[in-house]
């Protein structure tokens, strides 16, 4: 076995000597922003897995198809209808020709829109969970629905109210409740008390603000 | 950000400029800025007048007569190829430690396979109180892998205790394989489910 070496001889002394602090500074997987022992959380950044897919298999499509027919023009056949076609095509349309200017206004938004994944770090739905000082616990992330479906049904168990839709973003909650029973600013004032604690044990990194509006079922 | 994530991220960067730049160029050629706003082009600069054409018939068979012009088109298409198809394929595949050294110092001849050790860490995941479902997978290199967990939680969880809780079993994982660090990363989510009022 190749990999027996490498991997008998040293993933401790190396990771403990080379590390010293928490193993979230590994740099095999794990975000940048971990190395203090007293860590922060950060946001996750996706690896861009789909977008790399699609981009690779363009190319693959478009490169393969090309040296296809290169070849066969090359072993005496005659050139593909399609490639005749675009030579005849990019040699004759002017470049004020709408379909070129459509094309190359398609392909510049294309090229910001790839860099924009390219920069931003993704993962939208996935709220950072806050890390406790320990080496041994994860980082974790909370799904943003998970968070929404737990606070929704906090919310209901609150007497009075009837049906409750809750939105999670980032930085802000906005929860709506509608009240059948009850003093509509007792239940929300009930609401908001619930949330809040719900909300605690949700372990966010950075709970996101909360806002509760409550109205009375017509 | 791991590796993977830097090389898709620079090759993305790169189509990005390629296109943008590509389109640009096009755009202010065909919509005629260099003459509206008077914009004088470098010497040599491609189509700066709308009348111009992406790939003018000379300029395509320039060099077709040449003997080295297919055979470098072709290997320029076939390296091409192959990166495209190296690059699909790193998407589709996680990379697996494969067999991982057991002990503090390592045992000589005694491995243990990945799959052994993430399906130990979910079924000992699974047994925490508020999960619902758990999946582990090790990745990385065997010399310093690393564990993810997906965990689905019961609609009463509690997030925050489960993210807690978790600790123990990494350090399970670590004391039976006498590691001194697992780094790990876990994703909770909630099981999706009606609305429910009761405790």
């Amino acid at each position: 076995m190749t990999h027996q070496n490498p991997a008998v001889s040293d993933p401790d002394p190396e990771s403990a000597t080379a590390q010293g602090g928490p193993p979230e500074s590994s740099p095999a997987g794990t975000p940048a922003a971990h190395t203090e022992p007293g860590r922060t959380a950060s946001r996750w950044w996706s690896e861009r897995r789909v977008p790399a897919a699609i981009l690779a298999f363009v190319i693959l499509a478009a490169c393969g198809f090309m040296l296809f027919d290169v070849v066969r023009v090359r072993t005496g056949h005659t050139a593909a209808a399609w490639r005749k076609t675009l030579a005849d095509e990019l040699a004759t349309r002017p470049i004020d020709d709408p379909w070129v200017i459509t094309g190359a206004a398609v392909a510049a938004a294309l090229g910001l829109w790839l860099i924009i994944l390219a920069l931003t770090p993704g993962c939208w739905h996935l709220l950072p969970m806050a890390a406790p000082d320990n080496a041994d616990t994860p980082q974790a992330v909370l799904d943003r629905d998970g968070a929404a479906r737990l606070l929704r049904d906090t919310a209901l168990r609150v007497p009075g109210v009837s049906h409750a839709d809750i939105r999670v973003r980032r930085r802000r909650i906005n929860a709506r409740a509608q009240i059948t029973f009850r003093d509509l600013e007792t239940v929300r004032t009930e609401v908001t008390e619930a949330l809040t604690a719900q909300l605690d044990t949700l372990g966010l990194a950075q709970v996101p603000r909360l806002t509760v509006r409550a109205r009375r079922r017509p | 950000m791991n590796s993977h994530s830097v090389l898709n991220r620079t090759l993305l960067t790169i189509a990005g400029l390629v296109l943008l730049g590509g389109g640009l160029l096009v755009l202010t050629g065909g919509l005629d800025l260099y003459r509206r706003w008077g914009l004088a082009p470098p010497a040599g600069w491609p189509l700066t007048s709308p009348h111009d054409t992406l790939l003018p018939a000379h300029d395509r068979t320039r060099w077709t007569g040449e003997d080295w012009w297919w055979p470098t088109v072709i290997a320029a298409l076939a390296i091409l190829i192959a990166l495209a198809l190296w690059w699909l394929l790193a998407q589709l595949r996680h990379r697996h430690p494969g067999r991982l050294p057991v002990g503090n110092p390592p045992v000589d001849g005694v491995g243990l396979y990945d799959g052994a050790l993430s399906d130990a860490l979910a079924a000992d995941t699974a047994r925490l109180p508020g999960v619902n479902e758990a999946r582990t997978r090790l990745i990385g290199h065997a010399r310093q892998p690393h564990a993810t967990f997906d965990v689905t939680l019961d609609p009463d969880a509690r997030p925050r205790d489960v993210h807690h809780a978790l600790e123990s079993t990494v350090q399970r994982a670590r004391q039976s394989t006498g590691w001194e660090h697992l780094p790990a990363r876990a994703t909770l989510r909630v099981a999706s489910h009606r609305p429910h009022r009761a405790e």
